[in-house]
This record gives C-alpha cells, sequence and structure tokens, in this order.
C-alpha cells in the first residue's frame, strides 16, 4: 500500500515538477520586456549573446568575478549534482548502458564534490554575517535537503545496499504509471522520500534560478547601438 | 551631518575592507518626500493614499507585468550572498539594507506575500513578509540609498538588476502619494520649463552670450553660441548644470571649441535645454518617455540630422538604449548618424578625421585618471564598438593629456565604482549618505594620488562631477582637481 502511494506520489509529482516549471516560466516570458536592459558591455551580436549565457550557465562567470570561494562551491556541487543525475540514468534502463559505466566509476566523487560544495555553502551562510541576514529559513531548509539526498544517496551505494535492479522496476514503474513494489529497505524510502521533496519544492521555489540565468534581460539582450 | 562618522579611507593592498554589518546605521537618513504641489504637478496623489496597501500591491502586479526583469528577479535570487559587499553604499556605511541583496528583498519579501504559492502559505519560512507602514518607510529609506548604478548586476550570476526593484520601488511609492522631492521637482521642472534648472529661453540666452563672448576673449576666435538656429544641422543636448556649475561650464566651453574648430552647423535648442531624464531614476516610464520625446520634438522642428548628447551619464544611457523605443524610430536623423551620439564619439570620429587636432603638451603637469560613470559603463555602449564606452573617452584623453593613471581595475570599466551621488540622490538632505557612498572611489583614488601624483579626476557626468567635487574634500582629497573630459579636449585643441 505505501509502495503504491510513493509511486502514486512520484508520478503526480513529475507532472507537477514539469507543469509548476512551465507555468513559472510562462509567468516571466509573459511579461513585456518593455526597455532593453543588458548590461553592458553587452555582446553585439545573437551568437555573442548565446556564448554570454553559456559563460554564465557553465562556468558562473559572474561568480567568478564576485567570490571564488562561492564560486568554487556552487561548481563543484552543480557539476557533481549533474554527474550524479546522470548516473541515476540507470535506472531508465532495464540493462546498463556502456556509456555510463565510467560515470558510474566516478559516482563516488561526484558524491563528495556535492556533500563538500554543499557544506561549504551552508557553513557561508551560517559564518559570514551578510550571508546570514539575508537568509530565511527555506535557504537553509534548501540546503539541508540536498545534503540529506547526497548522504542517503551515499549509504544507499557503499554503506547499506539495496538491489538496483528492483529500485529501477520501481521508477521505471513511475513513469509508465504502473505500480511496481519497491525493494523493502528503509534507507531507499528516505532517500525517496527526500528526493519527492526535491521535486515538490523545485518550481515553486528559487531553485528553478538556472532557467531564470537564461531568461534574465540583462543576460540576454544584445547591445543594438 | 556628522563628519565623524565618515569612515577614513582605508585601503589593504588593493583589497578593501569589508565592513561588518551594523543594523540600522543608515535608518535615520531619508530624503525629503515630494510636497502635495509638486506631486500633483507631475499627475500624482499629494499625500499617502487612504487605500495605499492594496494600490501599492496591485501598482506592484502591474509593473510585474510589464518589466520582464523585474518579475524575473524576484524568482531567481538565491541569496548567494555574491553582491553583498559590491555595493558602494554598503561599503561606506555597513548598512545591511544597504546590500543590494537585501534591498531587494524589501520588496521580494511583499512579493513573496501576495504573489507566490509558498509565501501565501509558508510566509515565515521563506522570509515573506506584509506591507505594512514600518516596510513602506524601509521601502521610502532604502530605495533612496540606491544609485541604480548597476554594479552588483555585474556580480550576479542570475544577472539581477538592483535598479531595475529600486525603480519599480520608487515608482509604486510615487503611485501612492510618497515621491522624492529632489527627483519630483526637477521633473516637473523639465515638464514646465525645458531643463532641469528652470532656466527660460531669456536666461538661456544670456548665458550662452556670455559664454561666447568669455571664449571670444580668451582664445581672439569670433564664437557664436546658437540657440534654435533652424539652419542648424546638430543639435546639442547637455546636462543643464553645464550651463552654470564648476567644473561642467569649462567641459562645456570645451565642446563648443571643438565644434567650432571643426565648423560643424550646430545649435542648442530652448525646447531641449536639458539631457537629463531623472524618470529614469524615479522609474515612472511615462514621464521619461515624455522627456525623452521633447528632444526627438526639438531635433524635428529644428529640422536636424544630427543629435549630440553632452557629458551625462544618465542621460546617455537614455539616448543610446531607450530613445528608440520610447519615442520611436529616428527617420529624420542622417542615416549615417542614425541615433543620438555622445559628444565624446563626436570629438573621436573628428580627431581620427583629423578635422581637429590635440595637443597634449598643453595640459603638461597634470597627471589624470579616469573615473568610468555608471550609466556609460554598464547601461550604454560607445563608438559602435564593444567596449567603445571605456575605449573612446580613454583615447581622447591620451589624445590630450602627457600622463594617464589608471584606478585599480576593480574599480574601473565594468567593475566602476558610482560617485556616490547617482540615480537622484545629488541632493544635500542626503550628504551623509553621498559621503559616505565616496569611499570606495576615494579609496581607489587615494591609491593614484599616492603612487603617481594623480592631480585631476576626469568625468563625463553632471552628477559624478558635482558630487565628486563636493565630497572628495571630506576624503581629505579636495586637492584632486574634478575635471570635464572636455575641458582637458579644450585645453589641448589647435586653435
Amino acid at each position: 500500500m505505501f509502495d503504491l502511494a510513493l509511486a502514486l506520489s512520484y508520478s503526480l509529482a513529475l507532472v507537477w515538477l514539469v507543469g509548476g516549471c512551465a507555468y513559472r516560466v510562462g509567468i516571466w516570458l509573459k511579461a513585456r520586456n518593455s526597455l532593453p536592459i543588458p548590461l553592458t558591455p553587452a555582446p553585439r551580436t545573437r551568437s555573442g549573446v548565446v556564448m554570454r549565457l553559456c559563460l554564465e550557465l557553465f562556468a558562473f562567470r559572474s561568480l567568478a568575478r564576485a567570490d571564488k570561494t562561492t564560486w568554487l562551491a556552487s561548481l563543484l556541487f552543480h557539476y557533481g549534482l549533474l554527474w550524479l543525475a546522470i548516473v541515476h540514468l540507470r535506472f531508465v534502463f532495464t540493462s546498463l548502458p556502456t556509456f555510463l559505466i565510467p560515470f558510474i566509476q566516478y559516482s563516488g566523487w561526484a558524491t563528495l564534490c556535492v556533500i563538500v560544495g554543499l557544506s561549504v555553502l551552508l557553513l557561508r551562510r551560517l559564518l559570514v554575517d551578510r550571508v546570514r541576514y539575508v537568509s530565511a529559513p527555506s535557504d537553509y531548509l534548501h540546503l539541508m535537503l540536498l545534503i540529506s539526498i547526497a548522504v542517503s544517496g551515499a549509504l544507499l551505494k557503499r554503506v547499506w545496499p539495496v538491489n538496483l535492479f528492483e529500485v529501477g522496476e520501481f521508477l521505471r514503474g513511475v513513469f509508465r504509471v504502473s505500480w511496481v513494489p519497491l525493494p523493502d529497505h528503509a534507507g531507499l524510502v528516505v532517500h525517496l522520500l527526500l528526493v519527492l521533496v526535491l521535486l515538490l519544492v523545485f518550481p515553486i521555489s528559487k531553485l528553478l534560478h538556472g532557467v531564470g540565468v537564461i531568461v534574465s534581460p540583462t543576460f540576454n539582450q544584445r547591445d543594438r547601438g | 551631518m556628522k563628519e565623524s562618522s565618515v569612515p577614513a579611507a582605508q585601503v589593504v593592498g588593493r583589497y578593501r575592507v569589508i565592513p561588518i554589518i551594523q543594523e540600522q546605521a543608515m535608518a535615520n537618513i531619508s530624503t525629503a518626500k515630494a510636497t502635495p504641489a509638486i506631486q500633483h504637478e507631475v499627475g500624482l496623489p499629494g499625500a499617502l493614499v487612504a487605500d495605499w496597501h492594496d494600490k501599492a500591491i496591485s501598482r506592484l502586479g502591474t509593473l510585474l507585468k510589464e518589466r520582464r526583469g523585474l518579475q524575473v528577479f524576484m524568482d531567481s535570487c538565491t541569496k548567494c550572498g555574491a553582491c553583498t559587499d559590491k555595493c558602494h553604499y554598503f561599503l561606506g556605511t555597513g548598512d545591511p539594507l544597504n546590500m543590494p541583496v537585501a534591498r531587494q528583498d524589501l520588496l521580494r519579501s511583499v512579493y513573496r506575500r501576495h504573489f507566490t504559492f509558498a509565501g501565501k502559505w509558508f510566509p515565515k519560512l521563506v522570509g515573506a513578509r506584509e506591507l505594512d507602514k514600518p516596510m513602506l518607510e524601509d521601502w521610502y529609506r532604502y530605495f533612496h540609498q540606491c544609485s541604480e548604478c548597476r554594479r552588483c548586476t555585474v556580480f550576479c550570476p542570475k544577472g539581477i538588476d538592483t535598479s531595475e526593484v529600486t525603480m519599480a520601488g520608487r515608482d509604486i511609492l510615487a503611485s501612492i502619494g510618497i515621491g522624492q522631492q529632489y527627483s519630483q521637482e526637477i521633473i516637473a521642472k523639465v515638464n514646465r520649463v525645458g531643463n532641469n534648472l528652470g532656466m527660460k529661453k531669456p536666461a538661456l540666452i544670456d548665458v550662452l552670450d556670455n559664454l561666447a563672448e568669455d571664449i571670444s576673449d580668451d582664445t581672439g576666435l569670433a564664437i557664436r553660441i546658437p540657440l534654435d538656429d533652424a539652419s542648424a544641422d546638430m543639435l546639442i543636448v547637455t546636462p543643464s548644470a553645464d550651463f552654470f556649475a564648476e567644473p561642467h561650464v569649462d567641459g562645456l566651453i570645451g565642446m563648443i571649441k571643438v565644434l567650432h574648430v571643426a565648423g560643424i552647423r550646430y545649435t542648442f535648442s530652448s525646447q531641449a535645454s536639458e539631457a537629463a531624464n531623472f524618470a529614469l531614476f524615479t522609474g515612472q516610464r511615462d514621464q521619461m518617455q515624455g522627456i525623452a520625446q521633447r528632444i526627438s520634438t526639438a531635433a524635428q522642428a529644428l529640422g536636424v540630422s544630427r543629435i549630440v548628447m553632452g557629458e551625462c551619464g544618465h542621460a546617455w544611457r537614455v539616448a543610446y538604449s531607450f530613445m528608440d523605443t520610447l519615442v520611436g524610430g529616428f527617420d529624420y536623423l542622417d542615416p549615417e548618424h542614425p541615433r543620438p551620439e555622445h559628444i565624446c564619439e563626436l570629438t573621436y570620429e573628428l580627431l581620427k578625421a583629423g578635422r581637429i587636432q590635440l595637443d597634449p603638451t598643453r595640459n603638461d603637469g597634470k597627471v589624470v585618471t579616469f573615473h568610468d560613470s555608471c550609466n556609460v559603463a554598464r547601461g550604454s555602449g560607445m563608438g559602435g564598438i564593444r567596449r567603445g564606452q571605456f575605449i573612446v573617452p580613454r583615447a581622447l584623453l591620451k589624445a590630450s593629456v602627457p600622463e594617464i593613471i589608471e584606478m585599480s581595475s576593480d574599480a574601473t570599466m565594468q567593475k566602476t565604482f558610482c560617485c556616490g551621488g547617482g540615480g537622484g540622490l545629488l541632493t544635500d538632505d542626503l550628504m551623509e549618505l553621498r559621503i559616505k557612498g565616496a569611499l570606495p572611489r576615494a579609496q581607489a583614488l587615494q591609491a593614484v594620488v599616492d603612487s603617481h601624483g594623480v592631480t585631476h579626476l576626469v568625468a563625463i557626468c553632471a552628477i559624478c562631477k558635482t558630487q565628486l567635487s563636493q565630497v572628495l574634500p571630506h576624503h581629505n582629497l579636495g586637492d584632486v582637481q574634478v575635471t570635464s573630459l572636455h575641458e582637458l579636449v579644450g585645453n589641448a585643441i589647435i586653435l
């Protein structure tokens, strides 16, 4: 019964995630772009704008200008998370595709990057008076949620192993909206519930900031002079 | 004003000291609110309206739909803290509400309360707040402690532009009856008379005639400064401070020398005798449109084919970035010069074409450094080339003076520090804020005074010039001459 509820929650959460993100981005795009406000010097060509957005999205260029510690911690966290997201693609396939093998091989390092990166961000939030001043409870909770997901995942992998094929069956069931029982494993349930919370919070929180980078007129408009 | 509260300039290597936050440090600083008469003149309610809360929220809702930037910026901040030590007003005051993110949060917390799911249901959790009277006062105080210089945007990984938030905040405040006296009075005057100083046409004729006489006496040339001359090819629009204020007027003289030597048929306009557009500062788009329209209307009435803007930072941002959107295209202009140009672009073009010659030895003994103005550096371009807003003025300086020294790279070009008086804050009742806000600029300047004996700080913005010449003495930098770029060009030009 619990398995079914969890599977159903996941199915609904995925709908909520996609719908919620689309709704929010829709609100952004529906707002009029009344006056051009590119941050200059701005690229003069469209390809220049794409370049600028790529530098911001993939290298966090502005953050690098601002503060090297935060920049490094953010890079570690985001790229570690991307790596782990790719590793989790294994659950989409019934047999393991070869391209995933190197990702899986180094997933321990990726987890370490995520945990170290997030911990630095959390410590910064706690210890730097300026950042502490602007932090709401949700800002700490986001970080702690992500850390718990990473730690619980690492435990599943290294300390308290779980049958990965059965996890895959359950998750593939979620996508097909057909119920497959979950392996009997409390740690797995904790990990899955934490991820469920993340999926629910994502579209209604600041976690959508990546798309915000692309939609920000200061970045995506060109210098037309 | 407490002189003792001004922090001494401290430079540790090239790193500035980041202050420990001091809550309420600037809570007693608030600029005068507009009188009912001025509010009415600019079409706003004279005093706080009865249903101010609902009106404010509804105005915010409108602005969110009209300004995509504002809407995205409300949602995309992660409170990463990258901006927290980048604002000159925070560096100078230590007041945490002068950190860009905290300033935005004044509006964002209310936005969350009224426009987001999380803020409606879990306000405490996400830092959502109701708009109450104390919050309203914080809005008024701290949205008038931001010069809208966009330095924080340079460091924001989400590209959040605090100036858009400040403008929205000020727009909402003005719309419910709490405008700022200084800016709204200037907007009223420019609408009423044509310039910020309220100088009518006869006075303007007087000023220009006297100026022409002075230049003629000085140079032996027969100088005439045309006003409303329909035979002219080029309309010159300068900030009205150029007609009176020091050191601005010497820059105007330099411009006139350039135009005279190049043999350009130019004119000033009594209708558009002001480059400045304070509605940019107050966020009132309708007023900004009207003030910009004056220039376009005057240009068409005079039948000129070129519009050239004088040394004014925010006027240049409006002319360069906004004017075609605000007042339609420029079909009436020369297709070779299809948009308003900056006087530096014109002078640079004349220099390259050999139509003027500059002799830097005429500025012998001066060691100059260049203060990039925020609206030029981060809100516009110049010369049709990438980074032109940094290249063009420096090229003119290089041709005009023997020695240029650059200040630290985290205080120039795109990362330039605001003078501390921009964005509608150049008023006496904010003098303490202006002095403190100039601290990072003063530190950067002090370093080049110490290392290279810099004697002149050059600017191309009327606000920067007024502000810096008033506040630098408070930072023991009174010996540094604040100078118009075109004053140095005017000295160097071969007549």
